[in-house]
């Protein structure tokens, strides 16, 4: 039950395409769902994280606000490229509350977790926290 | 700093000045194509607009789409989730603006029931000695549909940039309304 995604694990966001100074994609491992990244506008949005180690991947937390569709894809290499689909799940919308969704995925090998957020219930969608079980 | 980016969705029939408007806003009045071209398709023109007292900027990604009829239909296809409209009627012609009220609900049905900022534009300001539509009933027509009103002229490069300009600080207000919402959250 070893929080992997956390960045004190060492684990980094290497890409993400939109940022607000004052929401930074690192908010999404911080381990916190106060601080958050947060889209700037249309879709498909997308962020990457690289862990430290080629880590084993069996659950997947994603505390989000007005995500719909997301896939996430993960590979096992060095660089940021190549990826291979993992799952892809509609989530529910919200109202006054986070978005909880706990994705299980076949515990499989992972250097990089790439989450591509195709769509959205708003124009502004926020990752608050990503965490993983191995 | 905050760097948005909005799909600016720009319709009106054929030959009211959409792409004569779109392009002396992204040229900065450099711009003005004197013989008529139809646009068949739909032509993508990126430009950044800062938003006043502030660091921040909203990217605009106008869809110039084509107006006639023949095209439309192939064109709404490119339009994705629009992010904010632009329609635009040529004041000189009341049948350009009837159709705004049909060229809305054909974006807004493309809008998955979000809030989308918009803007009404009375084009061919010039042409005012041929005036089919007051200011005033295109003023209440657009607030009846919670548009913001502008009349421009992109042959004088009369006001191109405040239609432009009125969606990209409508579209941050919106950013800051939700960052602020979302704040409360967590």
């Amino acid at each position: 039950m070893i929080n992997t995604a956390l960045s004190s694990f060492g684990a980094q966001v290497v890409l993400a395409t939109s940022s607000d100074e004052n929401h930074p994609p690192e908010n999404i491992l911080d381990g916190k769902t106060e601080t958050f990244w947060l889209s700037t506008g249309m879709f498909p949005q997308e962020f990457i994280i690289r862990f430290p180690d080629n880590m084993k991947v069996s659950l997947i937390s994603v505390h989000s606000f007005n995500v719909k569709h997301l896939r996430i894809e993960k590979n096992t290499l060095e660089e940021a490229d190549k990826f291979q689909v993992m799952a892809e799940k509609e989530f529910e919308q919200t109202e006054n509350s986070l978005q909880t969704n706990d994705i299980s995925v076949d515990g499989s090998h992972a250097t990089h977790l790439r989450f591509l957020i195709i769509s959205g219930y708003d124009h502004f969608v926020s990752v608050h926290k990503v965490s993983v079980e191995a | 700093m905050v760097k948005l980016r909005a799909r600016c969705i720009l319709v009106g029939d054929a030959a009211v000045g959409k792409s004569a408007l779109s392009q002396m806003f992204r040229s900065d009045g450099a711009h003005f194509q004197k013989n008529y071209s139809m646009t068949a398709g739909v032509e993508l023109l990126v430009k950044p607009v800062n938003i006043p007292e502030t660091s921040d900027s909203v990217e605009l990604y106008i869809y110039d789409s084509a107006g006639r009829e023949t095209f439309a239909e192939a064109c709404e296809k490119m339009w994705g989730q629009p992010s904010v409209v632009c329609v635009v009627f040529d004041i000189s012609s009341l049948a350009s603006f009837n159709s705004c009220s049909r060229w809305l609900q054909r974006v807004r049905a493309h809008c998955n029931g979000l809030q989308v900022p918009g803007v009404l534009v009375g084009n061919k300001s010039d042409l005012s000695s041929r005036r089919e539509v007051e200011e005033t009933t295109a003023q209440d027509w657009a607030q009846s549909q919670g548009l913001q009103y502008h009349e421009t002229s992109a042959k004088e490069m009369e006001n191109c940039d405040a239609p432009f300009l009125s969606l990209a600080q409508a579209f941050y207000t919106l950013y800051q309304e939700r960052r602020q919402m979302i704040q409360t959250l967590g």
